[in-house]
């Protein structure tokens, strides 16, 4: 039963001098970075950071140099990417792009669209945005109404994106819609690469989410022109390119290190005097992470072989999800300090952060039930 | 992994492996003929380096034969006897060949009574003691680690089963043994215990797999209000957690076999056992709430492998015993963080 077997990542895989070098320049740049903003986790937004980290060479690591990119493993980007996690830095301007954008734009672009693209990723200075849900197309992708329809030079969108995180201050979106018609429900579909600093016609405004912040907008397109190159990849395969993004979008180490400041300020509280059920529960919570990371880099070793592995992500994002979520009732169960928004306690002000944010952790990439019924059809059910 | 042995094995058990024979052998028939064929085959001296007689299969291949026989529920001390003769060969003693098997050494008390060497205490749950020729142990003298190779012939054998039948005896130790009897260990293995969860991680993972497939088949043979009951999303929703569980707990034990013999390996064990124990739990219940009524039955294979990855979550060491062995390594840890700690417990596994 190969859907069980995650080989194990090679030999060497640790990497201990480039996660020295990431965790000393961490160490330098988040000094005094508090631990309620470490609790955003991946959600933390920092030009500035992900320019820096760019300068040392830790953005588009895996791109080819010729691009701009640094020619390391996928393995070597794992590193930098669970220290960052671990550590709570701001990345998203950059890790979007960094993750699936700027491989998909390398693997289906132009080489104009990879020229004039892709070193900016790996310089830090793009922030990617996915325009894929739809207010009538959430986990059932293949309902996507907005349609782009081909013009004199180019394209017109029309319809409406929600849910598009940091569509407000992202430079591109990676837009997904329909071009054609196709008997095929998954056909007649395609990705567009929209300049959002330069697109007219186009609208984004904002979702609060339930936590007050900002993360989420609208974006209307009304019949908002794109020129021809805007075009990603080949016209009616969009469906097949989304899908092959989400290997890289569903098996990462932010799949289960959402919750990991809470973890952190948890563990901080108990290492003085921990009762046998408190060392129980966390032995617990470590043989999961110990675990899970393991998971999660044998899928990093089967993408840097070429291979898809798709289901074995779904399985990592499935696991983890369920892992980050579980994490403030651990704490809850083992401390009584009530949660405080933006509370002088930092474990009581984490804590309510992270309680707000993880029913968001089973939604975003892929909600729960769509992944268990990709598992379940990689099981062989008929 | 391709691996000869393992195809062997598979073969092997696949073959000769019936539930017929589970049934005889959890009501106290030894499938003798079979441990032959095993023995025969060399499956039992795998994990014995190639300089102590065994074939030079990295450690990490040779326990995924603990997977396979859990795979197949296979009735013998295939596991016990893998690990019983790489402990004596480690302590330069004999492999005297045969049925062995481990038992755990915590309680047992060893003393010098002039040149030989006086050991007694309780060994509870001694899995197979009354199939087997001897018994390997470790215990403690003198603060070093000191191995026992027990004949069960001398020993006065209490039986009794775990919950799927399969022999754990109980053995009153009172013995006296000479020096070479009862050598030290060369470099410590850190006990019985760990190499006992080691196994039984993988053996709960393979017994997993199968209930797993088994699962899946019967889902999509199973008609109910006219469709195969894995056209539900119900159904379809518990067979794809059995796999999450399965995977992370396939994972959990093959990360402390690919630590074994490694200074990583008494945290890794830790992980494996604890997170197949608590898979064990959500498969079981699992598997059988898809079976329906058959499942529960004495004819239906399916508790044969429930039975066994209930009963090992009892044997060296429970979820409970080794997650605060976890986390009291995590909260006493002298590193920085607790990131520190996770990243440090798996970098130590890498092989020179």
């Amino acid at each position: 039963m190969t859907l069980t077997a995650f080989s194990p990542p090679p030999p060497g895989a640790d990497y201990d001098d480039l996660r020295q070098e990431v965790r000393a320049f961490l160490a330098d740049e988040l000094a005094d970075f508090p631990p309620i903003k470490r609790a955003e986790s991946w959600n933390g937004f920092s030009r500035d950071f992900s320019r820096k980290l760019a300068q040392r060479g830790w953005v588009g690591m895996t791109f080819p140099k010729e691009y701009g990119g640094h020619a390391r493993s996928a393995l070597e980007r794992y590193v930098v990417s669970e220290e960052l996690l671990a550590a709570g830095a701001p990345v998203i301007s950059h890790w979007i792009a960094d993750r699936q954008s700027g491989p998909l734009i390398l693997a289906k672009g132009t080489d104009d669209q990879k020229r004039r693209i892709v070193p900016r990723i790996a310089a830090g200075e793009l922030c990617f945005c996915i325009g894929m849900s739809e207010p009538d197309s959430g986990s059932d992708l293949a309902a996507t109404r907005t349609v782009a329809t081909e013009v004199e030079g180019g394209f017109r969108i029309n319809g409406t994106k929600v849910w598009t995180t940091y569509a407000h201050v992202a430079d591109y979106m990676i837009l997904f819609c329909r071009t054609g018609k196709s008997d095929d429900r998954h056909g007649g579909m395609s990705q567009f690469l929209v300049n959002l600093k330069e697109t007219e016609n186009m609208s984004i405004s904002p979702i609060i989410d339930l936590a007050g912040e900002h993360h989420f907008n609208q974006v209307v397109f009304d019949n908002t022109f794109l020129p021809s190159d805007a075009l990603l990849g080949e016209k009616g395969e969009g469906w097949s390119q989304v899908m092959s993004e989400l290997a890289f979008e569903r098996s990462g180490p932010e799949r289960f290190l959402s919750s990991f400041a809470l973890i952190e300020e948890l563990i901080r509280l108990l290492r003085e005097d921990a009762t046998e059920a408190q060392q129980a529960e966390i032995g617990r919570l470590s043989a999961h992470l110990m675990v899970l990371r393991q998971m999660s880099r044998s899928v990093a070793g089967m993408l840097n072989e070429g291979k898809n592995p798709s289901l074995q992500a779904a399985i990592v994002k499935d696991l983890g999800a369920l892992f980050e979520q579980d994490i403030p009732r651990l704490a809850r169960s083992l401390v009584t300090r009530p949660a405080v928004p933006g509370g002088r306690d930092s474990y009581a002000a984490v804590l309510a952060y992270t309680e707000l944010a993880v029913p968001s952790f089973s939604l975003r990439g892929g909600t729960r039930e769509i992944l268990r019924g990709i598992i379940a059809r990689g099981l062989g059910l008929r | 992994m391709e691996s000869m042995i393992h195809d062997m094995a598979e073969r092997l058990f696949r073959d000769h492996v019936t539930h017929r024979m589970r049934e005889d052998a959890a009501s106290g028939q030894c499938p003798e003929a079979l441990w032959t064929q095993i023995e025969e085959a060399g499956l039992t001296m795998a994990l014995v380096p190639e300089d102590a007689g065994g074939f030079g299969v990295p450690p990490a291949e040779a326990l995924g034969l603990v997977r396979i026989a859990g795979a197949h529920g296979l009735p013998l001390p295939l596991a016990e006897t893998l690990i019983a003769n790489a402990v004596l060969a480690a302590a330069n003693m004999a492999l005297p060949g045969g049925r062995l098997t481990i038992a755990e050494g915590e309680a047992l008390r060893l003393e010098r009574r002039g040149k030989k060497i006086h050991a007694s205490g309780h060994l509870t749950l001694v899995p197979f003691a009354r199939w087997a020729n001897r018994i390997v142990t470790i215990g403690v003298l003198d603060g070093a680690d000191h191995v026992l190779s027990l004949p069960v012939k001398d020993l006065i054998v209490d039986p009794a089963q775990d919950l799927a039948g399969m022999p754990r005896d109980d053995i009153e130790l009172d013995h006296t043994l000479t020096e070479t009897d009862a050598p030290p260990l060369p470099r410590p293995v850190g006990g019985m215990r760990g190499l006992g969860a080691l196994i039984r991680s993988l053996a709960t993972t393979g017994a997993m797999e199968t209930i797993l497939e088994m699962s899946v088949q019967y889902a999509n043979d199973r008609v109910q209000f006219g469709r195969p009951i894995g056209r539900f999303q119900a159904i379809q929703h518990n067979l794809a957690t059995m796999a999450g569980e399965t995977a992370a707990s396939r994972t959990a034990a093959e990360m402390a076999a690919g630590s074994y013999d490694t200074p990583a390996f008494a945290l890794a064990v830790a992980a494996a056992k604890a997170r197949a124990g608590e898979a064990a739990e959500k498969v079981g219940a699992l598997a059988h709430q898809i079976h329906g009524a058959i499942g529960y039955t004495q004819e239906h294979a399916l508790h044969h492998f429930t039975k066994r990855i209930w009963g090992w979550r009892d044997e060296f060491g429970t979820e409970l015993d080794w997650t605060r062995e976890l986390g009291r390594a995590a909260l006493s840890s002298p590193h920085d963080t607790f990131w520190h700690f996770i990243t440090d417990s798996a970098a130590k596994g890498t092989q020179a």
